[in-house]
């Protein structure tokens, strides 16, 4: 026996004994014997439903996912709890805090970005309208997210063909997966209603919440289990589903930030993430409205069914389309590679990240009017933003630092895309061309570098667009995009080290992921939390002037700029020396 | 001539200068933590010479393949390639060769067709006739994205990708470990012609049959070394045959003892056992003398040779 016949003879064996060794419970059910004792197992076939085996589905599906859906819920049902608990400090009690309430209740801005405001000197209410809304959108993404990666994300690797090969339904990985994602939005809405109720009473309110939050999850578990059946690529079922939140959630902001006069104002009934705010929780609760998203989920999971019984096993509802049979002509070398692979990547980010600014730009002017009188509030923004003594320049310098941190989370995954290519094993097809390691690495770490600094720059100009045109003088969006441009040395300085990780221990990569979510914690929340001035500053982008509040200087910024050379440098020479694969 | 290159460490002792060497291997070392992938493997590849690499999963085929490419860097030893140093000079001699993985990752976005063309430019370009005629052979169609392929058509794109270009080696992983059988013929008839037209052929395999239908030379390669290294009938010959008599008489005693003999098995008038190669004649006359009846022999093939080298107590003795 030659030990290549013995293995190919053992794999043989193993995978025919997996079919007849189908686990007890994923059977159909005892075949029905009759008075004389036979077998009648051609019946058990019919006696099952397509869904037959879901439960075991769902179980497998919650094993497989625990740490996604759990990271999820928490994270999720920690936020109405804790802007409750800051409530006072926002709202403070009296006249005051009324006109507070009143001025951001009328700010057209924060209408569109929260939802329409509708009792905000009721702590439960204000904190349906604060993040409420939001909570509802993200644990739609939560639910779509997590039936697609139990659904299609398992088909296209060929995960479930294994599964679907056993005695189960045709449904029984759509139903479980759904069976999961319900019971997650569930559990977040008991979850968010129960702190609410304690936090925020009375009872019945905190129900309306969390149910309204539950509801808008299952909406699109059931928007995710439809996207699933469209395409063979799971990237694509993911877009579809994103995209359609995305959709749902511009819809309402247009709605919410038209005057309630307007007739644009009642498309707010036509997008599904608004429901949760329109049942009005804290504010006399409209309970039907909660059929709304019930009716929905219903029909949606049914289209699912249908869909999936008219399609094959592994493919979409349509035949893959053919793409090019040639190469473009700049699909010749790795940077024309790199431009391909991440054009989709890079005009979802600048869509993002322009959007953003301008919605940024747009609330900046509005901030005297919000927060003038808050003494608290005011003075946190100052502290975000690097102590400037004028509101709004205090904001805009607080906000600037985050386009800064979300560019870098963008270089980030330029950069990092080095890495997947060689995990999967494409780098070493490259670099068995006539591709030098550098030019490899160059053609990722290149747009890496440029494209967020670009786009930074874009970002700071476009915050002051908005004051601009309402008749601002014109040079603030010099000013601005300064102010952008000179945070760019963090950005690279992330990127360097990322490089220098991924050149000599690849294997630590968490590392950058973990510098950039700090920096990001920090520029989002540190000031709320008043942090200590040393973790405060341990982000690439504390040492650098935070123009106009603080006065430019050359210093920090070649500094930066020559430790970003540096670890760059380094990561090279270790990414030219090591092991590829 | 030396007949074997047995794991005697040192250059083979035959007349090629070390140019006229495409590959050129001498006492390779690599180790990954604790595992010795490689533990002094010494490998010589003529140019025009189709050069399998034959060992069973986890031999360090792969990993000789990568060190080659520049890919892994040697822990010791000395490499040529192409007459260069492929750390050092990796691009430049990249240009004048070809490889196809053994597990071919494609990118899920790119169509097939886009991404032969990619690597053969990358690779400084490829023939486009040529490049449609192969798709035609492998039955490839060009225009399905890289993620809905199944393994042996990501490997067909990668084999055309490689055979389209014109280059002087081709390196090549177990090409067929993905291929049906009717494609294989393909890919054998391709092979075939790039030897007769002077390329050099460098093949990793575990399958037996492949190696003996298309190198004119085989390495062995076992546990991170190559225990054993010649042209197939080089190799035959210190294999032995399978010989099944029927005698005029019932088998003496004295027969299964002849020096040369083993494994001798006698019922009545007939014997079955293995006879050295070298021993051969000299077992024949004997039965000859004895008078036959009816004689079956059957050829050693490249199987018992492999059995000799991976059975361990075999390999012991
Ligand atoms: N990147 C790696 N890290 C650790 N061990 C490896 C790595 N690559 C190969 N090996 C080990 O080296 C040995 C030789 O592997 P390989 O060259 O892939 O064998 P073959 O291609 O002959 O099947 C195996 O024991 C394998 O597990
Ligand atoms: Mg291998």
């Amino acid at each position: 026996m030659t030990t290549t016949a013995r293995e190919g003879h053992d794999g043989g064996g193993a995978h025919e004994a997996r079919g007849p060794r189908t686990p007890r419970s994923l059977r159909t059910g005892p075949g029905i014997r009759s008075a004389d004792g036979t077998h009648h197992t051609h019946r058990a076939p019919r006696a099952a439903s397509t869904t037959t085996g879901a439960t075991q589905h769902a179980r497998l599906a919650a094993r497989t996912s625990r740490w996604f859906w759990l990271v999820w819920i928490l994270a999720l049902a920690s936020l109405m709890p804790a802007t409750l608990s800051a409530y006072r400090t926002t709202v403070p009690e009296g006249p005051q805090g009324e006109a507070m309430a009143a001025a951001l209740g009328v700010n057209t801005t924060m209408r569109a970005m929260l939802g329409p405001p509708y009792d905000l000197l009721d702590p439960g209410g204000f904190a349906m309208w604060r993040v409420g809304t939001f909570v509802a959108a993200a644990a739609a993404m939560m639910a779509a997210l997590g039936v697609l990666r139990a659904t299609r994300a398992d088909e296209e690797v060929g995960r479930t063909e294994l599964l679907r090969a056993g005695p189960i339904g045709r449904h029984a990985p759509l139903a479980g997966a759904l069976l999961v994602a319900f019971g997650a939005c569930a559990l977040l809405g008991a979850i968010i209603a129960v702190s609410l109720a304690a936090l925020a009473p009375p009872v019945g309110s905190a129900l309306a919440a969390g149910l309204g939050i539950a509801l808008t999850g299952a909406v699109w578990a059931a928007v995710g289990a439809v996207a699933a059946q469209l395409s063979e690529s799971t990237r694509t079922c993911r877009g579809v589903a994103l995209g359609s939140l995305a959709a749902a959630y511009l819809l309402r902001a247009l709605a919410d930030g038209v005057p309630d006069s307007s007739a644009l104002s009642a498309l707010q009934w036509v997008s599904p993430v608004e429901w949760a705010a329109l049942a009005r929780p804290y504010a006399d609760e409209r309970w039907w409205v909660l059929a709304l998203p019930a009716l929905l989920t219903a029909a949606l999971v049914a289209l699912a069914f249908r869909l999936e019984s008219v399609r094959d096993h592994g493919s979409g509802l349509r035949a893959a389309r053919p793409g090019p049979a040639h190469g473009s002509a700049r699909l010749a070398s790795a940077g024309g590679l790199v431009a391909r692979l991440t054009r989709g990547s890079v005009i979802a980010w600048s869509v993002g990240l322009v959007t953003f600014s301008v919605v940024i730009g747009s609330l900046a002017g509005t901030i005297d009017t919000m927060l003038g009188d808050n003494p608290q509030l005011s003075a946190m923004f100052r502290r975000m933003g690097s102590g400037a003594p004028e509101l709004e320049e205090a904001f805009v310098v607080a906000m600037l630092e985050i386009v800064a941190v979300l560019a870098a989370i963008f270089a980030l995954s330029l950069l990092l895309r080095l890495r997947g290519e060689e995990e999967a094993g494409r780098t070493e097809l490259m670099l068995s061309t006539a591709t030098s390691r550098t030019r490899y690495a160059l053609a990722h770490l290149v747009p890496a570098l440029m494209l967020p600094t670009v786009l930074l720059l874009a970002c700071g100009a476009l915050v002051s667009l908005p004051s601009v045109l309402a008749g601002g003088d014109a040079g603030t969006i010099a000013t601005c995009a300064g102010s952008a441009l000179v945070l760019s040395p963090g950005v690279w300085v992330v990127v360097g080290f990322a490089m220098l990780v991924l050149g000599l221990r690849p294997r630590l990569l968490w590392l950058p992921w973990a510098l950039v979510a700090w920096t990001l914690f920090v520029a989002w929340v540190g000031g709320l939390l008043r942090l200590p001035d040393a973790l405060m500053k341990a982000t690439p982008f504390a040492q650098l002037p935070h123009v106009p509040a603080e006065a430019f200087a050359w210093g920090p910024v070649l500094l930066l700029t020559a430790l970003a050379a540096l670890l760059l440098g380094a990561g090279l020479a270790g990414f030219r020396r090591r092991d590829i694969g | 001539m030396s007949t074997m290159t047995s794991p005697r460490p040192g250059h083979p002792a035959d007349a090629a200068t070390s140019t006229d060497l495409a590959i050129d291997i001498q006492d390779l070392h690599k180790r990954f933590g604790a595992t010795r992938a490689l533990d002094g493997l010494t490998l010589a590849v003529p140019t025009g010479q189709v050069h399998g690499l034959l060992g069973p999963n986890g031999a360090g085929k792969s990993t000789t393949i990568r060190v080659l490419l520049g890919l892994l860097k040697a822990d010791s030893g000395r490499i040529r390639l192409l007459g260069g140093d492929p750390w050092a000079q990796a691009p430049e001699l990249h240009r004048r060769l070809a490889y196809v993985p053994g597990d071919v990752s494609l990118w899920p976005n790119l169509t097939g067709g886009e991404a032969i063309d990619l690597l053969g430019r990358a690779r400084g370009g490829l023939d486009r006739a040529r490049r449609d005629e192969l798709l035609d052979r492998f039955e490839l169609d060009p225009r399905k994205k890289g993620r809905s392929y199944s393994k042996g058509n990501r490997q067909k794109v990668a084999l055309v990708a490689a055979l389209a270009s014109d280059v002087e080696l081709l390196v090549l992983d177990e090409p067929t470990s993905g291929l049906d059988p009717l494609m294989e013929r393909v890919f054998t008839d391709y092979i075939r012609a790039e030897r007769t037209s002077g390329r050099t052929v460098l093949l990793s395999s575990h399958i037996l049959s492949e190696v003996e239908t298309l190198c004119d030379h085989v390495s062995i390669i076992r546990a991170g070394r190559v225990v054993e290294s010649g042209t197939l009938t080089q190799l035959r010959h210190l294999t032995r045959t399978q010989v099944t008599v029927d005698l005029a008489v019932p088998v003496p005693a004295q027969l299964t003892t002849l020096p040369g003999v083993h494994d001798a098995q006698v019922e009545g008038h007939r014997l079955t056992c293995q006879v050295d190669d070298t021993a051969l004649s000299a077992v024949l006359a004997r039965f000859a003398e004895i008078g036959i009846r009816s004689l079956v022999s059957t050829p050693p093939t490249l199987e018992e040779l492999f059995l000799r080298h991976y059975e361990p107590e075999e390999a012991a003795s």
